[in-house]
């Protein structure tokens, strides 16, 4: 048992410092395609221990509890990851909503904090954050729905293996309408623009982290990168077949955030209220036309 | 605002800390005078600043470096300094154009202050009316080499000298909270 | 005590005294309410759980009882959320109108809720069940707002009527009022019709779409140490009528054979799963923070609706367990809105603010509770929708997931708008003297439902265990719980281990807290405000509105069902006008038409 919660906290370490090391190179190709020079590939990392190294303020006890409670929660969150298809700290154990509302638990410290603060600014960016999490949710949740239904459990171990088994494809390729939907709730998930609304700098003074300098926001730097980690490897353990080795998970990694990052640089902020209804609309519709070929009819490819 | 002691300020600073600051600083953008229109270019794609690890923040409270850029009516004036006092340590001051360093065009106006260095510590002078990017890069460059020297320690001085910088600041602008805004 | 008719004239004579005792000192009469309230739960607990208590009857006439897992289930559960609000009764009594009757309606409605759980006659079921309603309606009011009472009791007694017409159906086609022998003989196209009524009485009961009306007005307007009961305990008698009428009575229809169920169970999801969208929607937009509770009951229903719908086991044990962790959330999270309303005198969720500087353990009890109520680990929530998910997946029923995962995600926006707008944000100037914490008596039961509320989400293996005893009574499989793992459809879940991973997780993250540099202190009023000088906390405090872009989107749509309802009223009095202007117009020859034409009517039948 300890030996598995140090191998968690190890897989935990490893996703941090490959989701850092990820968004630095990331950093470097968006500047590239923007005719200029990037930053060093191990910026992030910089930013992340200068924030850890400077002086900042507390506005009280709760401001500090929430931050503990949200890096607390996603590092719990990422030692349940599995890794590839034969390698995960916890065995059997990673069941697939485990990841959905263990997030959630990081959200509600951070969201804490944040209305602890004072600031009306950190108030409106959590609602907003709220609100985007209803949008982008109950889509994928269908997706999900359908993939369990077909792969008979919902553990992301056993959806890898059926994926990997002889004679199935990923099911970005079987259920094509469903991986579509799913990688537009994934660019919701990330906070990526168009579904920056939470963050808007020049909207609401970058939200939730309006009154946070110093360690409070370098440790929630640190929740930020583990959660995309956690996100971006529940996209490639579901749709793409998670990983017989760990040179193919990381690939596959690399290419599904350079490819949402990509998205994301070419697209303006959505308002609050045209995310509800992006995602109510076509996503929504999407999904449940899959979930119903996929289930009733059995047309997977 | 407090006083530390020295002895407080200098416990658990680390050697490897200044190479983390100098190399990621994050500018807020006071974008106080006219001198902030050589920002853009700055940032954009001939003068990337963001190769030396620099980029914009929205608030006081993730900034490094205050941006002064151009000169300082009295109203702005108290905003900065309350701004710069909101700021988390360590902190620097990098002040554009010859408006901070004498009042440059306006050195005779009623309404502008002269002399920024007598109200908050400035770590960094970037002279001319309005400075090239290039000049603002290298000031950018020089801020640097300072913070691998541990020269930049303005606002150690801050903490220091308190009373002194206090009381040049209620000399010239007589209170600094201003109440009744919004009719509270 | 261990016959449970002896437990049941207790508490009546419990009742009277504890009125007279009232009239002479309030608090003396509700710290007999207390004892009163303990003793029948200590004797439940010891006696209920291996389902040893006596049912047999000496002294009332006609009544018999027995004891079944179901019911214990049921009454135990409700039986302890009275007892934790009993400690509030000393600090609120003193401030309604009529005190003294509280205490006397309180102990009578506790044995209308044992006596309607151990019954094994229909027709005693009724009677206890119209005495919970009554003393409840008269709880309610305490001379404020009528209305509320009104309409509870308006839709309680439309469902209880329901029943009744039930259980002469059942009467009429087998025989017998026993519950046991009763529901066993019953089938063909008599039990469609018990199958709807009852299931009327269940919607009623629950606050479930479409009867919902009454839920915000009857539980925003309730004293604010009874809505506990009202919220987590009252409504799941509904549940208790519901489960009756789909899986003990389950007619045999029309088996949708794709998702394999038959299509008056599937209908009952439908409306379990339109419950829950419509409850979430509405709490959203809410302001008082008790309606917004009220509203979350209803979407909470309709969760249940959907567990006992779905015929399997997984799905029963989701429901089940529900049941238990909804009512402690309820609970705790109404306990500590009284403990706030009684300090600052409102729950309106736009003039309070920052609380949590004076009252910390009130915000805990709070945190825990809608940890729990969003269904988030490591809380028990979690646990009770992670079951229904995976039946409703199982099922492979499409829309009413869209419905549940909807609720469950749309809780996290209703649950934390109390929690930002009340607790957290600016302390503001009117309340900073004045708001203590709550008193020790108080603190006591938030406290225990806390840790409930913690034990529920870690250690799930014993209360799974016993509503395996309820689910194999039903005549289904139990699931597989082993000590720590429960395993369905494959998949496995391990409560514990999340949350000694949480708490491994909290600890490493504190360690590094720890380490670095320590933060300035500063208050609340230094904020970013662009530099703007502000020193008004009003400005600073984000309430009003909290989630105005969303609730743009359904605005007009919202007020449909209390629009229907007044029109639906609207009409009867008109049908009644009718009938007034022809039955008792002004002219006698209207009336001697009227008498001739009956009696000839009458006579035709007989002569001709």
């Amino acid at each position: 048992m300890i030996i598995n919660i140090l191998i968690g906290l190890g897989v935990a370490l490893f996703g941090f410092v490959l989701q850092t090391s990820v968004a630095g190179i990331n950093r470097k190709v968006i500047a590239r395609l923007q005719k200029r020079e990037g930053p060093k590939w191990y910026q992030e990392f910089i930013d992340i221990f200068k924030l850890l190294s400077k002086r900042s303020v507390s506005h009280g006890w709760i401001f500090d509890f929430g931050v503990i409670m949200a890096v607390g929660g996603i590092i719990a969150t990422a030692a349940f990851m599995p890794l590839t298809s034969t390698f995960s700290a916890f065995g059997t154990y990673d069941n697939f909503f485990i990841f959905v509302y263990l997030l959630a638990v990081g959200m509600l410290g951070m969201a804490m904090s944040a209305s602890g603060s004072g600031n009306p600014w950190a108030s409106i960016g959590v609602m907003r954050a709220l609100t985007t999490m209803l949008a982008y949710e109950v889509p994928f949740m269908i997706v999900v729905l359908t993939i369990v239904k077909l792969a008979g459990s919902s553990s992301l171990t056993a959806i890898q293996l059926y994926q990997q088994a002889a004679g199935n494809h990923w099911f970005l390729i079987a259920l094509p309408l469903g991986g579509i939907v799913g990688f537009l709730a994934l660019m919701g998930m990330l906070g990526k623009k168009p579904f920056e609304t939470y963050i808007a700098p020049g909207e609401i003074a970058s939200g939730p982290m309006v009154e946070y300098g110093g360690k409070q926001l370098g440790m929630l730097f640190i929740m930020h990168e583990i959660t995309v980690f956690i996100e971006v490897s529940l996209f490639v353990h579901l749709f793409l077949g998670g990983g017989a080795t760990l040179i193919e998970f990381l690939l596959k990694y690399f290419v599904v955030y350079t490819f949402a990052n990509l998205i994301s640089n070419v697209n303006g902020r959505f308002k609050i209220d045209q995310v509800v209804k992006f995602f109510y609309k076509w996503p929504l519709i999407l999904a449940v036309v899959q979930a119903i070929i996929a289930i009733y009819f059995g047309w997977v490819i | 605002m407090t006083r530390l002691s020295k002895v407080e300020v200098d416990r658990k600073w680390w050697e490897i800390g200044d190479f983390f600051r100098r190399n990621s600083l994050w500018l807020l953008m006071y974008c106080t005078g006219c001198c902030a229109i050589e920002l853009p270019p700055a940032m954009t794609s001939a003068y990337d600043m963001e190769r030396l690890g620099m980029g914009p923040m929205a608030t006081p409270r993730q900034a490094d470096i205050l941006l002064v850029s151009g000169y300082l009516s009295l109203k702005t004036l108290r905003r900065l300094i309350y701004s710069y006092e909101q700021m988390s340590e360590p902190k620097y001051v990098v002040a554009l154009g010859s408006c901070p360093i004498n009042g440059g065009i306006y050195h005779d106006s009623h309404a502008v202050i002269n002399q920024l260095d007598q109200y908050i510590p400035v770590d960094v002078y970037v002279a001319g009316c309005m400075p090239n990017t290039e000049s603002v890069m290298n000031g950018f460059v020089d801020l640097m080499e300072q913070i691998r020297n541990k020269t930049a320690v303005g606002w150690k001085k801050y903490h220091e000298r308190f009373e002194w910088y206090k009381a040049n600041q209620i000399n010239s602008l007589g209170e600094i909270d201003v109440h009744d805004e919004f009719h509270e | 005590m261990a016959s449970i008719e002896l437990l049941i004239l207790i508490l009546v004579g419990a009742s009277v005294i504890a009125y007279f005792l009232t009239k002479l000192n309030t608090t003396v009469g509700s710290i007999f309410t207390i004892f009163a309230t303990m003793f029948v739960f200590a004797s439940l607990a010891y006696f209920g759980f291996s389902n040893h208590l006596d049912s047999v009857v000496h002294l009332l006439p006609g009544v018999t009882f027995t004891q079944t897992y179901l019911g214990f289930y049921f009454a135990i559960i409700i039986v302890f959320v009275y007892l934790m609000v009993s400690f509030f009764h000393p600090y609120y009594l003193n401030e309604y109108k009529y005190k003294n009757s509280y205490n006397l309606f309180f102990l009578l409605s506790l044995a209308g809720i044992l006596g309607a759980f151990y019954t094994d006659n229909f027709i005693q079921l009724f009677f206890f069940f119209e005495l919970i309603i009554w003393t409840t309606t008269f709880l309610i009011p305490q001379g404020k707002s009528r209305e509320a009472a009104v309409s509870y009791y308006g839709f309680s007694v439309a469902g209880s009527v329901a029943m009744l017409l039930g259980i002469f159906i059942i009467y009429q086609s087998t025989g017998t009022f026993g519950i046991t022998a009763g529901l066993a003989a019953l089938s063909g196209t008599p039990a469609i019709f018990v199958f709807v009524l009852f299931l009327v009485a269940a919607f009623a009961k629950l606050g479930a779409f479409p009867l919902h009306i009454w839920l915000p007005i009857a539980h925003g307007n309730a004293p604010h140490p009874f809505s506990p009961v009202l919220s987590g305990a009252l409504v799941k008698i509904g549940a208790f009528i519901g489960v009756l009428a789909l899986i003990r009575i389950s007619p045999a229809s029309v088996l949708i054979e794709a998702i394999d169920l038959p299509l008056g169970q599937y209908v009952v999801a439908i409306l379990g799963s339109m419950s829950i969208v419509f409850g979430t929607l509405m709490a959203i937009k809410e302001d008082d923070a008790k309606k917004l509770l009220a509203y979350s009951s209803m979407s909470h229903g309709g969760y249940i609706l959907v567990a006992f719908s779905l015929m399997n086991s997984v799905a029963f044990a989701g429901g089940f367990y529900h049941i238990l962790a909804h009512a402690l959330a309820s609970a705790g999270a109404f306990m500590a809105i009284a403990a706030v309303a009684r300090q600052t005198g409102t729950t309106k969720m736009s003039e309070l603010g920052g609380i949590i500087h004076k009252m910390p353990i009130t915000y805990l009890a709070y945190l825990v509770a809608i940890i729990s109520m969003a269904g988030i680990p490591p809380m028990g929530g979690f646990i009770s929708k992670w079951l229904i998910f995976q039946a409703v997946i199982d099922k492979g029923m499409i829309l009413v997931g869209v419905a549940v995962f909807f609720g469950s995600i749309g809780s996290f926006l209703y649950v934390f708008r109390p929690l930002a707008a009340l607790f957290l944000g600016q302390e503001l100037s009117e309340y900073k003297v004045k708001v203590k914490e709550a008193p020790l008596l108080m603190l006591i039961p938030t406290v225990i439902i806390m840790l409930l509320n913690v034990y529920t989400g870690v250690f799930p293996g014993a209360i799974l265990g016993f509503t395996n005893n309820v689910i194999a009574e039903l005549g289904y499989v139990p699931i597989d719980v082993a000590a720590f793992d429960i395993t369905v459809f494959n998949s496995v879940l391990n409560p514990a281990l999340i949350s000694l991973m949480f708490a491994v997780g909290v600890g490493v993250a504190f360690v590094i807290f720890i380490v670095l540099k320590k933060s300035r202190k500063v208050g609340l009023m230094d904020t970013y405000t662009a530099a703007n000088f502000v020193h008004d906390e009003h400005l600073f405090h984000y309430t009003k509105d909290f989630y105005a872009p969303l609730e743009r989107l359904y605005e007009k749509q919202s007020n449909w069902m209390t629009s229907f309802y007044q029109s639906l009223a609207h009409k009867v009095k008109e049908i009644g006008r009718l009938a007034k202007t022809f039955f008792m117009s002004h002219y006698v020859e209207v009336a001697l038409i009227w008498i001739i034409s009956i009696i000839f009517f009458l006579l035709w039948g007989e002569i001709l």
